[in-house]
């Protein structure tokens, strides 16, 4: 279990391989993950033409005719040796403020009620903990995050939603997600952030990245309205840390 | 600016290009022509750059006014073009002038057609490309697919000629195809059962698929171990089966991440043959290894680069 002694190099296609560097979820194997990636670009591999990381494995999209598949995974070998997290720049801290109010997160009485918590108790102890996010995916923008307190923890919807509205700070399992498009979805919706987590307009269209943290802000209604304007408007910086 | 525009739409026509890199980290797919082979020849055919945007029109095409002199070449989908009521060839470059209206009928074969003016169309880029991302409204004409009215910008003419693909390089979407696939990254998750399933085939092509991907019906594709994984990238073409073991090919607005099982991925050089394949159509796999499907590439490319017969 955890990380394997070598990287496993499986076929993706004739353009695509994935490098899986363990066989289960946690933030040591992600570390290096995202590590593999950074020495890729900053490297820059000849013939790669993109990556996109997950929980354990990177996903990498090459050119064969620049790069074959002996001459790829021996690169990406030696890369891994290397692919420690001290050679990721500091890590992120991103604020998201959070509106709990019932109208917007429109389950947290619920959810409380199932896990036997006031819900004032529930979302205070939802928006204290810091959270890690893996890797940005399925959707554009939303991110697959940890930290979630465990006494949050929380069976899914037995009856799923046809649409969630963006920006739904939801959880189920052991899970904490931000719906950033209107979609599905089988998780308790518990508050809002009125911050877009997808902008197509923006000139980097997601909020969050993969390695960051988060932390949530407790803001009320009349706050949430205000810097809902604000983003409309384009005059609201999120904001941001480097540690 | 020079433009040209849309009298009618037809269901879903947008502006193409070869399409985004490296936003799927953000979780923007790549989008892109489906029928990436049939986009190419028609930019080449009207002398453009191959990253050119061009349109790409799904079973209905569209009717649309030129305001100035252009080349233009119709190529996919078997649309019969017309030129103010003209009959048009298709696979071949043809001159228009201002105010000539051309029109696309609907498919009688295939499902997509592309039609590429001389100069491109000159939308403004998102993230780098053109392509339009319906469901992240992003790129393309305002991020949406054409409707009545719309004006769209072209580039500067520039090149632009009486060329026309060889008829052995034009594909008959009515056959049945047969696309190579290489298998991975989860085939050690099937039985062997289901991956002879898989390569047994035929599979039926359904109404559920679209940009996102490609529905199919037929044997189903037996797992050993349950169909979910951690989540991890899914690449152009991946065949991801689900717990009802059927396969879905994943295409050019896919979602970045999954979790599901892949049993393998279809050959960049026969996706755009997925994307011809109408509801009710079959097709069938063949197991390819990565090597041989990169000597079909390198061979493929060669065959590409020589499609086209300039006068």
């Amino acid at each position: 279990m955890g990380i394997y002694a070598e990287p496993r190099f499986l076929p993706c296609g004739d353009l695509a391989l994935s490098v899986e560097l363990g066989d289960d979820i946690n933030r040591e194997v992600n570390a290096r993950v995202l590590a593999l990636e950074y020495l890729i670009q900053r490297t820059p591999l000849a013939g790669v033409t993109e990556t996109v990381p997950s929980y354990r494995s990177l996903l990498v999209y090459y050119d064969p005719l620049a790069i074959g598949w002996d001459a790829l995974t021996a690169s990406l070998q030696d890369l891994w040796l290397r692919a420690r997290p001290e050679v990721l720049p500091p890590a992120r801290t991103v604020e998201i403020p959070c509106c709990y109010a019932p109208d917007l997160g429109f389950e947290l009485e619920a959810a409380a009620a199932k896990i036997d918590l006031p819900p004032d108790e529930m979302a205070r102890l939802h928006a204290s903990a810091d959270y890690y996010v893996y890797f940005v995916g399925f959707t554009p923008g939303l991110p697959y995050m940890t930290g979630m307190p465990e006494r949050l923890t929380i069976p899914r919807l037995d009856q799923p939603r046809t649409k969630t509205p963006p920006g739904s700070v939801s959880i189920g399992g052991i899970q904490c997600c931000i719906y950033s498009v209107e979609s599905p979805g089988g998780f308790w919706v518990l508050g809002r952030t009125p911050l877009r987590l997808y902008d197509p307009a923006a000139a980097e269209p997601s909020l969050l990245r993969a390695g960051d943290h988060v932390r949530f802000h407790m803001i009320d209604r009349a706050e949430f309205d205000a810097i809902a304007a604000a983003v409309a408007e384009g005059r609201y910086a999120p904001r941001i840390r480097q540690a | 600016m020079p433009n040209m525009v849309v009298h009618e739409a037809g269901p879903q026509t947008t502006v193409q290009d070869l399409g985004r890199r490296g936003a799927l980290r953000a979780g923007i797919p790549p989008s892109g022509p489906m029928d990436r082979e049939a986009f190419l020849l028609a930019n080449r055919l009207v002398g453009n750059a191959d990253d050119a945007a061009a349109l790409e029109c799904t079973l209905i095409g569209p009717r649309i006014e030129f305001a100035d002199a252009r080349w233009v070449a119709v190529t996919g989908a078997d649309m019969a073009a017309t030129l103010n009521g003209r009959d048009m060839p298709r696979w071949a470059g043809f001159a228009v002038e201002a105010g000539d209206v051309l029109r696309l009928a609907p498919a009688r074969s295939g499902v997509r057609a592309y039609v590429a003016v001389s100069g491109g169309i000159d939308t403004p880029p998102a993230l780098g490309s053109r392509s339009t991302y319906l469901r992240g409204c992003l790129g393309g004409f305002e991020g949406r697919a054409l409707r009545r009215g719309d004006r769209l910008p072209l580039g500067p003419a520039s090149g632009g000629g009486p060329a026309a693909v060889r008829e052995e390089m034009i594909p008959d979407y009515t056959a049945e195809p047969t696309v190579r696939v290489v298998l991975g990254p989860q085939d050690d998750r099937f039985s062997s059962h289901g991956i002879a399933a898989l390569f047994d085939g035929p599979y039926e092509m359904t109404q559920q698929s679209d940009r996102m991907g490609a529905r199919l019906r037929g044997a189903r594709i037996e797992h050993t171990r349950g169909h979910d994984i951690i989540s991890d990238g899914v690449p152009m073409g991946g065949i991801q089966v689900v717990g009802d073991g059927q396969p879905i090919v994943l295409l050019a607005d896919r979602q970045s991440t999954g979790g599901y099982t892949k049993i393998g991925a279809v050959c960049s050089f026969d996706i755009g043959r997925v994307c011809q394949v109408r509801p009710g159509q079959r097709l069938r796999f063949r197991r390819v290894s990565v090597a041989e499907a990169h000597e079909f590439l390198r061979a493929y490319r060669k065959e590409l680069d020589e499609a086209i017969a300039f006068p």
